[in-house]
């Protein structure tokens, strides 16, 4: 039937968008000198929400947030990247479900190393109604305040979801 | 030509996008372990990390290896892409040769860029070892099993070559 094909290439797409956001932030912590060990174990969870989230339509981006813990709370960002969904997306490319690990590089090396005593934290935000999936807590993002965003484009996609990719610089 | 008594089961299963990574694992722990066995405990302990290594498709490029006490040893491959979608469906169970005794061992295939990390993840899980997916699985001296008659002998060195 029509209709359930639509919908499994709707989850399947979520599911090849959800997966490539995590490999992206996974490669962003990874060659900025970031403690991986910290999102290695907890990759199930962050899988689980943000598969859940993009198949319900409700995840609006998957931010990767930065911060220097030896600083006062509200001036403690250091960097951010943001995976922004799209879901009117279109590529006119039938379906295809494709990755650009270039953009991914493109914003590392914009970015270069982040100070080894720095951490981190994965954010999704959400439109209201979202279901609840069990690991994740409300919380509410850092000021940005001070810092430029800035887009390397369509990361990945397929189907009618897109994921960009921005990240974000001080403003001096 | 040389070759080593040893009987192989393969299979593959769907990974990304029919499922999500970490759900991939799960059907892999299902199908190798048995419910309720320590097996299955300690498999699905390492889920996270072993999903990460389905998500970059090092499964895709080289097997999962597990070697049972006794028994056939399994390869397990993931399938990516569409194919995923499409071998769902034709996914084939195990019969006998899971990880029921104690003894076992599991090897992943892991890509250079990951390999320090994901072992220093694996640490306390000393029966699931990472190898660089370009090499093969040596296992740890274990009993000899006697080959059941009609079980398959095949040439190793012959499956390595690429």
């Amino acid at each position: 039937m029509s209709t359930t094909v639509h919908a499994d290439l709707y989850t399947h797409t979520a599911t090849h968008v959800a997966t490539g956001m995590l490999r992206g932030l996974r490669q962003i912590i990874r060659d900025t000198g970031l403690n991986l060990a910290l999102f290695d174990g907890q990759w199930e969870v962050l899988e689980r929400g943000t598969a859940a989230w993009l198949r319900s339509g409700h995840l609006t981006s998957l931010v990767l947030e930065v911060y220097d813990p030896g600083r006062p709370v509200g001036a403690d960002l250091v960097d951010r990247f943001d995976f922004e969904i799209d879901y009117a997306y279109d590529n006119g490319d039938d379906g295809d479900l494709w990755l650009d690990g270039d953009a991914v590089g493109y914003a590392i090396r914009k970015k270069g190393s982040i100070p080894a005593w720095c951490t981190y934290r994965v954010v999704a935000q959400r439109t209201p109604g979202a279901p609840a999936v069990e690991g994740w807590a409300s919380t509410t993002l850092r000021s940005t305040d001070g810092f430029t965003r800035r887009s390397t484009g369509t990361a990945l996609g397929g189907g009618n979801i897109g994921a960009n990719l921005s990240y974000y610089t001080r403003n001096t | 030509m040389s070759t080593e008594a040893v009987s192989v089961v393969a299979r593959r299963i769907s990974a990304v996008p029919a499922r999500t990574s970490s759900e991939a694992w799960h059907a892999i722990v299902e199908l190798v372990s048995e419910p309720g066995s320590a097996a299955r405990a300690d498999l699905t302990s390492i889920t996270s990390i072993a999903a990460i290594l389905i998500s970059e498709e090092y499964t895709r490029e080289a097997p999962i290896v597990v070697m049972p006490a006794t028994g056939p040893r399994i390869r397990i491959h993931t399938v990516h892409g569409m194919d995923s979608i499409d071998h769902l469906s034709e996914e084939t169970p195990l019969y006998g040769a899971r990880l029921a005794e104690p003894g076992w061992q599991v090897s992943l295939p892991c890509g250079t860029a990951d390999l320090t990390a994901i072992t220093a993840d694996l640490a306390g899980i000393p029966a699931v070892t990472v190898r660089d997916t370009g090499e093969g699985f040596a296992a740890q001296p274990q009993p000899v099993v006697p080959a059941v008659a009609g079980s398959p002998v095949i040439d190793l060195a012959e499956m390595r070559r690429t």
